[in-house]
């Protein structure tokens, strides 16, 4: 299963050393400049900057020849509409920002961790901690991307037996079990998240001088080796 | 110390005995359990570290009482699931080891030190980076094993941990969990790993049938299974 996801690989480039908040604020800019500039030139010049950006990740090629193919389909598809009606100007702007911004998300996702995200997403997230603690946010953005590739593995098999039993074009023989099987991996999900007691009361991640104290504690016990007091902390 | 003190589950909404009031103290290195699908050895250990409440009675778990202390049990108790695409969160190995470590070492570069240090014991050091679903169920299985004991329990439980893998993940996975330095409990139905332990428990419908020398309790539950034998609870 190929996923967007899943692109991430720890190499030394700029952009892996870049800290998220920066890489999501380029995207940002990127994605509002190119929808406000109805110029193809300057859109043909950030789309051949993006792409670069992108190369210089040295992403993984097939994961990555996948993405870009799909966006160039839909790319064209929306350029001949342009075309059909004459306005090649517009053709050409659409498809460059199209592939400018798609480049650009590669890269990020090519060259942040997720770890590194889940990071960014409870520092966004901290204004919001009188209704969520931060961590949990975080959390559930990663297990929401992690659910992403099990969902259509899922679905995929479930297909596969409906198909196997002659039910090609029953929809209730594929999304039935694909929405059982679904509701059973959230639940064992969430059985593992319990058992590995990560967002329990204590877990402190990332936050205050408490975590630090915590962490110091955790850490002279890993050095000296006593299980019981990393427990414990 | 594991206590179950007339430990039962009834379901709440039916009102089913899942697991009748059971007594237990465990102290061996090495126990398994044993028992045939639905009998309640899974909702037996799953009371150790409180993914399954007892109803009745109460678990203990070196003093601490699950129901009351749930968080700090479950530092000290791992827990292995059957399936590790399930226990997997993040999507490459380094990232979910790292994940089990937060509580414990804030320090980013640290925190991926020591996960590092956790995939190479478990001589997946080459595929830290690799996407989870690009893992073999065997890889998968230690990977989720490395999130695990990263976190140094002095317990684990081993949900039939190697139902899912062939013969060769099989013999590996069992004998890196019985070369562990934790006590483990281990539900399985190999029955040659479950007679390798220390103390074996028979579950069957509910309640336990047999508790006591492996080789013993190996040889009661396949005379239960095919009907050699009737039930004779132990004391």
């Amino acid at each position: 299963m190929i996923t967007p996801t899943g692109l991430y690989r720890a190499r030394d480039t700029p952009l892996h050393h870049a800290p998220a908040w920066v890489k999501v604020l380029l995207l940002l800019a990127a994605t509002v400049a190119v929808i406000m500039l109805d110029d193809p030139v300057s859109s043909l010049g950030i789309m051949a900057a993006c792409l670069l950006l992108l190369l210089s990740t040295q992403p993984p090629a097939r994961t990555t020849a996948v993405a870009m193919a799909g966006t160039l389909v839909v790319a064209a598809l929306s350029a001949s509409i342009h075309l059909w009606r004459g306005d090649w100007w517009r053709a050409v702007d659409v498809t460059a920002d199209l592939v400018a911004v798609v480049a650009l998300a590669l890269a990020v996702a090519a060259s942040t961790s997720m770890t590194a995200m889940l990071d960014f997403v409870s520092l966004m997230a901290r204004p919001l901690r009188a209704i969520l603690p931060p961590e949990t946010l975080g959390l559930m953005f990663a297990m929401m991307l992690r659910a992403l590739p099990e969902v259509a593995e899922i679905y995929l098999e479930s297909r596969q037996a409906a198909r196997a039993r002659g039910f090609d074009r029953n929809i209730r023989a594929i999304v039935y079990p694909t929405t059982t099987r679904t509701v059973g991996f959230a639940l064992d999900l969430g059985q593992a998240i319990h058992a590995r007691g990560i967002g329990e009361e204590g877990d402190q991640v990332d936050s205050d001088a408490g975590g630090s104290r915590v962490s110091r504690r955790a850490r002279r016990s890993r050095r000296s080796g006593n299980a019981h007091d990393v427990a414990a902390a | 110390m594991i206590e179950f003190k007339d430990a039962g589950v009834t379901a709440p909404d039916t009102g089913v005995t899942i697991l009748k009031p059971t007594s237990l103290t465990l102290t061996e290195r090495r126990i398994s359990v044993i028992g045939a699908n639905g009998g309640g050895k899974s909702t037996l250990v799953r009371m150790i570290n409180g993914l399954i409440p007892a109803t009745t009675g109460s678990v203990e778990v070196d003093g601490l009482d699950v129901a009351r202390k749930g968080p700090q049990v479950r530092r000290k108790v791992g827990f292995l699931f059957t399936d590790p695409s399930a226990q997997l969160i993040m999507p490459t190995g380094v990232e979910d080891v790292m994940l089990s470590l937060r509580r414990t070492i804030k320090d980013k570069d640290e925190r991926t030190r020591a996960a590092l240090d956790a995939l190479d014991e478990m001589g997946l050091g080459d595929r830290a980076d690799v996407a989870v679903g690009s893992l073999s169920g065997g890889q998968r299985q230690l990977l989720a094993l490395a999130g695990v004991l990263a976190v140094t329990p002095s317990i684990l439980v081993a949900d039939e941990p190697t139902t899912l893998l062939d013969l060769r993940w099989r013999a590996h996975v069992g004998a890196l969990l019985r070369s562990l330095p934790v006590q483990l409990i281990e539900v399985t139905h190999d029955l040659d790993s479950a007679a390798r332990a220390e103390r074996t428990i028979v579950i069957d419908d509910g309640s336990v049938a047999f508790d006591g020398d492996p080789t013993e309790a190996v040889r009661f539950y396949r005379d239960l299974m095919f009907g050699r034998t009737t039930r004779t609870p132990s004391p």
